[in-house]
């Protein structure tokens, strides 16, 4: 791919972010500066950085840490055996392998104008490599945080988990309170190995005015397994993203979990797409979204190519308003006589049937709604472990009262 | 004391309940018989205070105070109680959910909610939705459990006995009448709560004591009086004869 040609995708009008109204110059003119400890960064954006569950304390239950705080990257992990955790742009220099073998192959560089714009920065991001039959027990913590204002952050990441290794990998996005515009885009890559494990968490919590665009796809071997969780704090103004699975091994397994909450002037297109094309095969796609206003589209497509793959997906939405829209478009595309998929889509007000039943036991009508959102947002999140877990839940609490 | 006076209750523009009186003197626990489509449902959701059902006339009393015009909620925190026939299910709402709240809100009942745990072995439903895959006669087990540790003084129990096994119907015999016992006096006093049990079959009456029973007939009680004798009629000439009987004007009480 010519510089030319990503330069013409670069200015193809594929979405409607201008990307030329962001300070996304800077992103080809200052190279990443390394931090060496969380005391560089100040006490508000140390806070901000909580508030997608990002421990940074020494004795916190993590593997390693990588921050990008606008183009500065602080990268520290515990010494364990079979980890190895770099900015990616120290990851390019030290491993040739690394761009020849995995640098945009399983996202492609002119897929759109975000990943061009992508490819044609410093590269900023994390790579994650977890070496063969090692088990990382706590998970790895990544933060994508911008605190300028007008800021465009491109980012690019590669996690290789080898053959029988596994790690979970929690990435937050976020943005200090002062930012009021900024654009987050962001490439990752990941690939799991024969029996592998890889769960990536990804939470985000962005101001009402940024727009996000990340792009990524995971690949997946023999017997490996991938599981990818989003939960949104809060949407930013518009949010666009279609991760892709490639279950390219035979008994190969994924699975999508997404919660979501939409309020007034907010736009998420949260997608998700796997191609089962390994026999035996399975994957799983669940969807919740509760809509206090603002656009919600929810889009799980399973295409079923393998020998005796099977599929599910399940999109819900619930409306609590009258302004907004949710849109859930579960797809199957079978592309194998003996694939077996299905899906179910449901979209409705809460049931005030239900409402009355809890507020026969005593709940306050607030009280009852507020148990119904959470039971209905409450879908099993596997490997989350007890600190995520309890955030989570908080996070459903303060929706189900309909809090921005 | 519970008093119904002069009640006109109407779902969705048609009235269902019609001129109907009620009065249920405190610790007595009352049958109420009626066919299919009498309106026994529509009396206790209308008590309870579900927002479909209105009011259009009369009132309902509890110890002499006017509940009509209470949010359900409200109802339920001065003491009324629900075991329904066909509870929804909610999805991702455990049953131990709604203890912890019981619990939160009156810790003095932990240790009672503990005991009748153990008692009903109850363990295995606390981490299951809210009627969500549960037989005909859990279900029963489940409401019943619920108004059991909120202990109210007022108790509204539809239909215990449908769709239940013979055997499950003893288990669920032990738990209305734990239901019905009044918890504030002590141990060696036993006293009843106050309470009204829809049973269409009347097979629950072979487990649990009745004061008296009324037949509600099209939207009215039709008669009152000793629940084993209506109900033998009942069972021998079927609720076609009450109906015939309604319509010459026959009391019984």
């Amino acid at each position: 791919m010519t510089k030319k040609k990503i330069s013409k995708l670069y200015s193809k009008k594929a979405d409607e972010i201008n990307l030329d109204s962001y300070q996304f110059s800077k992103l080809n003119e200052e190279h990443p500066q390394e931090k060496e400890s969380v005391e560089e960064f100040k006490e508000e954006d140390i806070q901000s950085l909580a508030s997608v569950g990002m421990y940074l304390e020494p004795n916190a239950n993590r593997s390693g840490t990588y921050v990008l705080c606008n183009h500065d990257a602080l990268t520290v992990a515990k010494k364990i055996k079979g980890l190895e955790c770099l900015p990616i742009a120290t990851a390019l220099q030290k491993y040739k392998w690394l761009r020849e073998k995995y640098w945009f192959k399983a996202v492609k560089e002119d897929t759109d104008k975000y990943t061009a714009a992508v490819g044609l920065t410093i590269p900023r991001g994390y790579f994650i490599h977890v070496k063969k039959g090692a088990v990382i027990e706590e998970p790895f913590q990544a933060v994508l945080y911008i605190n300028v204002d007008n800021y465009a952050m491109g980012i690019h990441n590669i996690i290789i988990v080898e053959d029988d290794a596994e790690i979970h990998i929690i990435t937050g996005c976020t943005n200090a309170q002062h930012v009021h515009k900024g654009v987050h885009l962001g490439v990752s890559e990941c690939y799991v190995g024969k029996n592998a494990k890889l769960t990536s968490t990804m939470i985000h919590n962005w101001g009402s005015e940024l727009e996000v665009r990340p792009r990524s796809a995971t690949v997946v071997e023999k017997n490996g397994r991938f599981i990818s969780n989003y939960i949104s704090v809060k949407l930013p103004k518009h949010v666009q993203m279609d991760p892709f699975t490639y279950l390219k091994g035979d008994n190969s397994n994924a699975i999508y979990n997404s919660i979501l909450m939409g309020f007034p002037g907010t736009r998420c297109d949260i997608g998700g797409t796997v191609l089962l094309e390994g026999a035996n095969t399975s994957a799983e796609i669940a969807a919740r979204a509760v809509c206090y206003g603002g656009d919600i589209i929810q889009t799980g497509i399973l295409i079923g190519a393998g020998k005796n793959c099977r599929a599910h997906v399940d999109c819900a939405g619930m409306m609590m308003c009258e302004e907004g829209m949710i849109e859930a478009i579960p797809g199957l595309r079978a592309m194998h006589p003996e694939a077996r998929m299905s899906h179910e889509a449901s979209i409705g007000r809460i049931n005030t049937g239900e409402v009355a039943y809890l507020q026969s036991r005593g709940l306050t009508e607030q009280e009852a709604i507020s148990m119904i959102i959470r039971g209905f947002l409450d879908i099993k999140i596997e490997g989350l472990g007890p600190n995520l877990d309890r955030m989570v839940k908080e996070i459903i609490e303060i929706s189900g009262h309909g809090e921005e | 004391m519970f008093e119904i006076e002069n009640l006109n209750v109407s779902v969705g523009g048609k009235e269902i309940l019609h001129n109907l009186n009620l009065t249920i003197p405190k610790g007595e626990v009352h049958a109420l018989f009626g066919p299919n489509g009498s309106g026994k449902t529509s009396l206790m959701m209308t008590i309870m205070g579900y927002p479909e059902y209105k009011i259009t006339k009369g009132q309902i009393l509890l110890d002499k105070k006017d509940i009509s015009e209470l949010e359900i909620d409200e109802r339920a925190r001065i003491g009324i109680g629900i075991s329904q026939q066909r509870p929804p299910t909610i999805r991702g709402v455990k049953l131990q959910q709604i203890l912890d709240l019981i619990k939160n809100n009156h810790p003095e009942k932990d240790t009672y909610i503990t005991e009748m745990i153990e008692k009903f072995s109850f363990n295995s439903f606390l981490d299951r939705d809210i009627n969500s895959g549960l037989s005909g006669g859990e279900i029963k087990l489940s409401e019943l459990f619920q108004i059991l540790v909120t202990q109210p003084k007022f108790l509204l129990i539809d239909e215990p006995d449908s769709g239940v096994d013979p055997e499950r119907l003893v288990q669920i015999g032990e738990m209305v009448n734990e239901c019905f016992t009044d918890k504030s006096y002590p141990k060696t006093r036993i006293e009843r709560n106050t309470g009204l049990l829809i049973t269409h079959s009347g097979f629950i009456l072979n487990y649990v004591h009745v004061d008296k029973a009324h037949l509600l007939i099209n939207g009215s009680i039709g008669c009152s009086g000793n629940a084993k004798l209506m109900l033998e009629q009942i069972r021998e000439m079927g609720y076609d004869y009450c109906i015939t009987c309604q319509r010459k004007g026959k009391p019984h009480d």
